[in-house]
């Protein structure tokens, strides 16, 4: 398979539902976040990182432990 | 996260920043809890098999309007100075958008790119949408989906992990099969093996692994967050499943066992044996234990489904005696589980003590244990008191 063509799967999945990878390092500054769509704890409807777009985020993993 | 959480107050309600969790844990209602007791208001997600693909927690990251990132390491004292009173313009346009995924999944595409492409990562997509948003009826399709991509890359870290979370989500419910628990242990253990620098993949082992490994006790704070909120009039979050045990023992510097020995309860082995009324599951968490180190056994006696066999709570709880050979070290010998309140009950009941096997050891190390217990039977209104043998290995790495 082509690059062009891996390319292509790759976004056709992405938008098929599930666009995160594997495992990745953080985001670098200057980066532009990749967009992923969870759902919330407190009422289980999706919510999506671009959902905020036009607004300042401060985004934060942790666990409660 | 407190700090960031009253840092970053009035600025959310100022409308001039999003403050957005994600929860990287195993049970995200346990930090629905969290969030109920220190009064966080802003949106928190769940990653259960962290899709974002993370490996530490916390990670703080400040994004500007185009969703730029502007800071890895922000700081609490000059964030205001250095980011939200600063203007950004969309520099970053050499690295287009990545499309948003679409809610709901479109999982007959996500099942068809599994079936056609034969890769590891349409597999693991498949899996994640179902794991994510199927539900637990899901959870046996999602785990096939992990376990061909496991098959296709054994090398692909990230399917092992999330195969252990969805093994470990379906052994906490109705559907559970049988050793779901320990090939959720076995799935960690190969997922780490492959990258021990994943903090998120290990911190899932050490939640239920011995105290000598534990960095911290995970979830002792559930008992004081529910008694907190219950003291302002509020009703806590409900935890469907739980944490106990492993999950809220402390740390520990030296592997600790009880001085005094018990008496053995029945040394010669007279008690009458218990022939498929009871069945006991055993998994040793880590999976492999090194030589001179120490593992968690979680023993779980279940009644058998389908018949009528429960628990009598009026007589003694179910004890369970523990007898290690030569040169194994065990926290306690005699265990007693927890009995409910009800006068008969048919729940598990899970015990779970600490080993430590010796430092010139190899192969299998095999610890014979035994349970004592009272049981009824409603269809002939019989009560026994029982005895189940059974044996705990230790794999040596």
């Amino acid at each position: 398979m082509s690059r062009s063509h891996l390319f292509s799967l790759a976004l056709l999945l992405t938008a098929a539902g599930i666009g995160t990878p594997a495992t990745a390092a953080p985001p670098n500054v200057g980066d532009r976040h990749p967009d992923f769509t969870l759902s919330g704890i407190a009422d289980g409807k999706p919510v999506a990182l671009s959902d905020f777009r036009g607004k300042k985020v401060l985004l934060i993993q942790f666990a409660s432990w | 996260m407190p700090v960031w959480h009253d840092t970053t107050k009035q600025w959310v309600k100022d409308g001039k920043l999003v403050l957005l969790g994600v929860t990287q844990e195993q049970h995200p209602e346990r930090c629905r809890l969290f969030a109920q007791w220190k009064h966080f208001g802003w949106p928190i997600l769940r990653d259960p098999i962290n899709v974002l693909g993370s490996n530490a927690v916390p990670i703080v990251l400040a994004l500007d309007e185009y969703g730029i990132v502007r800071s890895t390491r922000p700081n609490p004292k000059t964030f205001e100075a250095d980011f939200l009173g600063k203007s950004f313009a969309d520099d970053a346009t050499n690295k287009p958008e990545t499309p948003t995924p679409s809610y709901p999944p479109k999982f007959d595409a996500l099942k068809a790119a599994c079936a056609n492409a034969k890769s590891a990562s349409a597999c693991r997509r498949f899996g994640d949408a179902l794991a994510l948003w199927g539900g637990d009826e899901q959870l046996s399709p999602a785990l096939a989906a992990y376990r061909e991509a496991v098959t296709l890359d054994p090398k692909d870290g990230a399917s092992w992990f999330r195969l252990g979370v969805c093994l470990r989500r379906r052994s906490e419910t109705s559907a559970r099969e049988r050793d779901d628990f320990r090939s959720a242990v076995e799935a960690w253990g190969a997922a780490l093996e492959l990258d021990p620098n994943q903090y998120i993949w290990r911190r899932r082992i050490e939640q239920y692994g011995p105290r000598l490994d534990k960095p911290y006790p995970f979830y002792d704070w559930v008992a004081d967050a529910e008694t907190a909120v219950r003291k302002r009039g509020e009703s806590p979050v409900t935890l469907p499943v739980r944490p106990d045990g492993s999950e809220i023992a402390r740390p520990s510097k030296s592997f600790a066992t009880r001085i005094e020995v018990p008496k053995n309860p029945d040394p010669r082995g007279k008690i009458n044996r218990d022939i498929g009324s009871v069945s006991c599951e055993v998994v040793v968490v880590p999976a492999a234990v090194k030589p001179g180190q120490s593992a968690r056994v979680h023993l779980t006696f279940r009644p058998a489904p389908k018949t009528s066999d429960h628990w009598n709570n009026d007589a003694e709880p179910l004890r369970v005696w523990i007898d290690p050979p030569d040169g194994v070290t065990v926290s306690e010998r005699l265990v007693v589980a927890d009995k409910s309140k009800l006068a008969t009950s048919s729940e598990d009941r899970t015990i779970g003590f600490e080993v430590q096997i010796p430092k010139d050891a190899s192969g299998t190390l095999r610890v014979p244990v035994y349970a004592l217990y009272h049981l009824c039977n409603d269809a002939g209104g019989e009560c026994r008191f029982l005895r189940l043998d059974a044996s705990v290995d230790l794999r040596v790495k």
